[in-house]
């Protein structure tokens, strides 16, 4: 293989002095629309980008975050045996026949994480999905195992995607899951349990500062933590299948297991004292710590590590991700005017930042499914399936929806010094390998080994490139359509040994013209699909389709 | 037979029948693991991590405490008469049978709970900390075990694997690196699950590593993918060459220490093997209702203990004892007090176990002293430094100098005699942990308290009072004493009521003690 390192155009170098906020002024083309969709979009299909180029920036960013009324809920694709859902209906408000009756939840949360993984298939230009995924990230959960609870918390962080912050906090104090999972049902008068408090300043809010004492971390001490499980007590979830199956989900304030008593806060909050507010005193209790600005800094990081880079430079920490902070205080924690800044800023369009990001597992396969157009059948079972399969795909990476590892997120986006490069390891390299390799070569069966097999249809892609007679052409816009940052003439000269083994430019030509000329001879199709396959098997198993 | 393999390189250096006679080898000048002519007989650490932050007083059962126990945690506390006694005053849970077996043959050693001064309450934070080995208030980016590392082998991951390090220097069973090996560059182990099912990547030529973001996360990922092929080659072959020659029972956790013994048996020259188990934050429901010698955390420690066996077994029928010592470690112990939800809040410090047949078989430390008026969130003082329990590893079972370990771990490390088969030569005196003299007086106390001790030899003498929730109050000596009496006054004065904690080190021993401040 000829090993030459020409580039198509110049990467520059890390400039100096890094750029800020200020708006972004330089060319409005494929390269940056691509890297603007691809970090706020799952796996931006060729169509989209240019969409995007010929509305420009402005229009795109708008886009993104244009109301979308909320998703149909997910249904019961097949399961004949639900006495309250019948196939095609959702049992997202429906109870359960006994409690903890296994098939019922089975398929339940089959169809839940199925129809999650759609949501995303589905969604074009919206950063709704990508914000769902970001919030599901900073306010985990874990084994719950009624589904209509999943249901219910997701709902919440989706309605909630680019809007307020401190409502979402709210919100979510009192989701029937987050209840659950950070054992707020138990944190009554009696026996309080500081689990949830403490996540809530630690994880979720305010962040944890430099030590500045025995049980002091600067943001907030660990007396702050005992006062606001105090505050938070006598929440209970309802609903669940194995107390009451056929109850509505949904949670609520018992007076009773609530501390009625004044709580006082450490000098970190003023030393502020909550007399009882009943079950109004949760959300004056956000109110409370939102009053501190240490808030916007910590959730404006958190973004900028979910959307930009893990490697701060000082100049960001104060230009970027200190500015968002302000925009954030200044819309009283609205997530929007904040995220469309940074969106339509030098900074996000600078150099320094493209490429950078290795994938998480859901984004390395919706970057495969989307942009190379797998086709999944219509039919409703058939296409939950196909959706699962998705999921199932996700698992084996390590990265479940509604299966957080840890409260603090999947640990790619806060564990130093690796970050997001702690997807990429010994174990889970392989299965990526395996995957992409078994979605171009063979297709895979959603439905079983008898099912029909899915797989993208390469020579329907090549078809709509500018000239599919150049081999050049081909690998140039297939690597257009998946790789980050344009690769040296030395990859593909090895990629065009797929197409061309050792021959001319122009066999290809002669072979693709004869198959364009005759494209229902299976014999040349097959031919020239081989190759294809072939290549962009390749492609993908190349360590730079692993970034964005 | 197996054992044919280790012995290969015998003629070159000391043979493993020496080193298992107690052959000092505190003569070397260099220590043995890295004079690259006995990799094979290599020493392995195997650090099991019990995720979420165990119950250490329903783990090891500090019998002689049961009286305020029962009034603290009246509704988990295992029975007393339910307790496998391993010692006087200690027992198991009822369901480590195995573990319990294991003390009596030798091969298990409880380290009485092991902490930092200042604990931190967080799972991120702590395991962290119990990752890194920083202080409580520092953030180091270094594992313990990846600064040795890296002190050994600089430049890793660049040049690496190589024709002396073939095999990776550690390996984490799973799917995450294990933040105890990350280095300054790059974490030295890798992940692995199934050490039959390795497939080659592929590996791309023609990439350009631009002077970029994008350059230095490209070349990362090319560097993985490169040393993962190497590495998989050789574990494969281990793999087919080793051998399992125990039953295992069917968990999670005895499948990757299975598949650990395996890659030892195969003559894989990994120096650290992580497993884990994960599941110990019980918050809720951590026993059954009216039976407390049964639920979630009882099926976690049968699970550990009964893997825990097995691995020795398999370790001892392939004559591999004398290799591999393990330890287990959590992010934290539980608050002293029961909440009402049959579970324990987080609290402060742990008992740490140590097995395999060259730990020392015994219970090091007291057991906590637990008040009969315990505070909300209280939990147990630190006895042990973790620090120190790491840096008595790296030195004893690594062969790193003492000034080495004082560097990579904490200037104030003070080696614990937890190891036996030292590679370095032993200045410690024996087991004396009965013998350290100290009491307070008044007890209770009003203001002030004095206390007294004896130090039986000039030696450093460390003295310092620790509040019910783990932060240090105060540090009354940091010096080196005389030997005889000594008093020291603690002013309490300013201090709220409660119990208070001071924890006296004289050389390499030390003694924690409770005091009540009245109310």
């Amino acid at each position: 293989m000829s090993n030459s390192t020409t580039l198509t155009y110049p990467l520059s170098a890390p400039p100096v002095v890094l750029s800020g906020l200020e708006p972004y002024s330089g060319p409005w083309e494929y390269e940056q629309a691509a890297h603007l969709l691809r970090r706020t979009t799952f796996g931006p299909t060729r169509a989209v980008i240019r969409q995007a180029v010929d509305q420009g920036l402005a229009a795109t960013i708008e886009q993104l975050f244009d109301d979308l009324p909320m998703p149909e809920p997910p249904v019961n694709p097949a399961y004949d045996s639900d006495p309250n859902v019948a196939i095609g209906e959702s049992w997202v408000d429906k109870g359960y026949s006994s409690p903890n009756p296994p098939d019922e939840m089975e398929y339940r949360e089959r169809s839940l994480f199925a129809w999650t993984i759609g949501q995303m298939m589905n969604e074009e230009i919206s950063i709704r999905e990508k914000l769902t995924l970001f919030w599901h990230n900073h306010f985990p959960i874990a084994a719950i195992e009624d589904p209509r609870y999943m249901y219910r918390y997701i709902t919440t962080l989706r309605a909630h995607a680019w809007g307020n912050f401190k409502e979402l906090a709210k919100a979510i104090t009192i989701d029937p899951s987050m209840l659950i999972y950070l054992n707020g049902n138990r944190n009554s008068f009696e026996a309080p349990n500081e689990n949830y408090a403490r996540e809530l300043l630690e994880l979720f809010t305010i962040g944890k500062g430099p030590s500045a004492g025995p049980g002091d971390y600067t943001n907030y001490t660990e007396h702050d933590v005992r006062e606001m499980a105090r505050v938070l007590s006598g929440w209970e979830d309802y609903g669940f299948t194995a107390e009451e199956p056929d109850s509505e989900v949904g949670a609520e304030f018992k007076p009773e297991k609530h501390d009625t008593g004044t709580k006082t806060l450490s000098h970190r909050f003023g030393n502020k004292t909550i007399t009882n507010m009943g079950e109004d005193e949760y959300s004056h209790l956000i109110d409370v710590i939102f009053e501190q600005d240490q808030v916007a800094r910590f959730i404006a990081r958190r973004l900028y590590i979910w959307f930009v880079d893990y490697k701060i430079e000082e100049d960001a920490e104060t230009d970027v991700i200190g500015a968002m902070a302000q925009i954030l205080i200044d819309n009283n924690y609205e997530i929007k005017p904040a995220l469309q800044t940074l969106f339509g800023s030098q900074h996000f369009f600078d150099m320094r930042n493209k490429g950078l990001m290795i994938k998480n597992p859901i984004d390395f396969l919706l970057s495969i499914y989307k942009p190379l157009e797998i086709s999944l059948p219509e039919p409703t079972d058939q296409k939950y399936d196909a959706w699962y399969r998705v999921f199932g795909f996700a698992d084996e990476m390590k990265m479940s929806y509604f299966q957080v590892p840890e409260v603090a997120g999947w640990d790619s986006y806060y564990r130093e010094p690796l970050f997001y490069r702690l997807w990429i390891n010994s174990t889970t390299l392989p299965i990526r390998m395996r995957i992409s390799e078994t979605l171009i070569m063979e297709g895979y069966f959603p439905f079983g080994a008898n099912g029909p097999k899915m797989h993208p249809d390469l020579l329907g892609i090549i078809a709509t490139f500018s000239n599919p007679t150049n081999p050049n052409v081909v690998i140039d816009e297939f690597a257009q359509i998946l790789l980050p940052m344009p690769i040296t003439d030395g990859q593909k000269a090895a990629l065009k040994e797929l197409l061309i083994p050792g021959l001319p430019d122009f066999e290809w030509t002669l072979e693709y013209g004869e198959y364009a000329a005759n494209p229902d001879n299976s014999d040349l199709a097959n031919a020239i699909d081989e190759k294809v396959r072939i290549m962009v098997k390749t492609m993908l198993s190349m360590a730079e389709f692993y970034l964005s | 037979m197996k054992r044919r393999q280790f012995i290969r390189n015998a003629g070159a250096a000391v043979s493993i029948p020496m080193l298992l006679n107690g052959f000092r080898l505190s003569a070397l000048s260099k220590p043995l693991l890295f004079n690259g002519v006995n990799d094979e007989t290599d020493r392995v650490l195997v650090l099991i991590q019990l995720n979420g932050g165990n119950d250490g007083l329903n783990m090891v059962l500090p019998l002689d405490q049961y009286a305020s126990l029962h009034i603290a945690r009246p509704n988990i506390i295992i029975p007393e008469s339910a307790a496998l006694q391993i010692t006087d005053t200690v027992g198991l849970h009822p369901e480590m049978t195995g573990m319990n077996s294991l003390y009596h043959q030798g091969k298990l050693e409880v380290i009485q709970s092991v902490g930092y001064p200042n604990q931190n309450r967080s799972h991120f934070r702590s395991m962290e900390i119990f990752s890194t080995g920083s202080p409580a208030d520092e953030f180091w980016n270094t594992g313990w075990m990846g600064r040795y590392f890296d002190d050994n082998y600089p430049g890793f991951p660049e040049g690496y694997p190589s024709g002396e390090n073939p095999d990776p220097f550690a390996i984490t069973m799973g799917y995450s690196v294990s933040a105890t090996c990350q280095g300054q560059a790059a974490n030295f182990s890798m992940t692995l699950n199934d050490p039959f099912n390795l497939s080659q990547i592929p590996e791309n030529d023609g990439s350009e590593i631009l002077d970029t973001r994008y350059g230095e996360e490209l070349a990362y990922l090319l560097a993985i993918i490169r040393q993962t092929n190497r590495y998989s080659e050789r574990i494969e072959l281990a793999a087919n060459n080793g051998h399992n020659m125990a039953q295992y029972p069917s968990t999670g956790l005895a499948r990757q220490l299975k598949n650990i013994a395996l890659l030892i048996s195969g003559g894989l020259q990994t120096k650290v093997y992580v497993a884990s188990l994960g599941g110990f934050d019980t918050h809720a429901g951590q026993v059954e209702d009216g039976d407390p010698t049964s639920g979630s955390h009882a099926e976690l420690l049968k699970t550990l203990s009964d893997a825990v066996k097995a691995f020795q077994d398999d370790l001892q029928a392939q004559g591999l004892e004398e290799r591999v010592i393990g330890m287990t470690f959590s992010e934290f112990g539980r608050q002293i007090r029961s909440n009402e939800s049959l579970g324990t809040d987080h609290g402060t410090a742990a008992p740490l176990i140590m097995f395999g047949s060259c730990v020392k078989p015994q219970v090091y430390g007291d057991n906590p002293e637990i008040p009969f008026n315990v505070d909300v969130q209280e939990a147990l003082p630190m006895q042990n430094d973790f620090r120190d329990v790491y840096g008595s590893i790296l030195m004893d079972w690594f062969g790193v100098p003492e000034s080495d370990v004082r560097t990579m771990m904490h200037p104030e490390f003070t080696p614990l005699p937890i190891v036996s088969c030292s590679l370095i030569s032993d200045t410690r005196s024996p087991e004396t942990d009965d013998g350290l003299a100290v009491r307070n007086f008044p007890n209770p106390f009003q203001d002030w308290s004095t206390i007294a001790f004896t130090s039986p030899k000039e030696d450093w003498v460390r003295l310092s009072v620790f509040d019910a929730f783990g932060s240090e109050v105060a540090e009354l000596v940091n010096k080196k004493l005389s030997a005889g009496e000594h008093e020291v006054r603690f002013e309490g004065r300013n201090l709220p009521a409660g119990s208070y904690y001071y924890r006296l080190m004289i050389g390499n021993t030390q003694k924690t003690k409770l005091m009540i401040k009245a109310r």
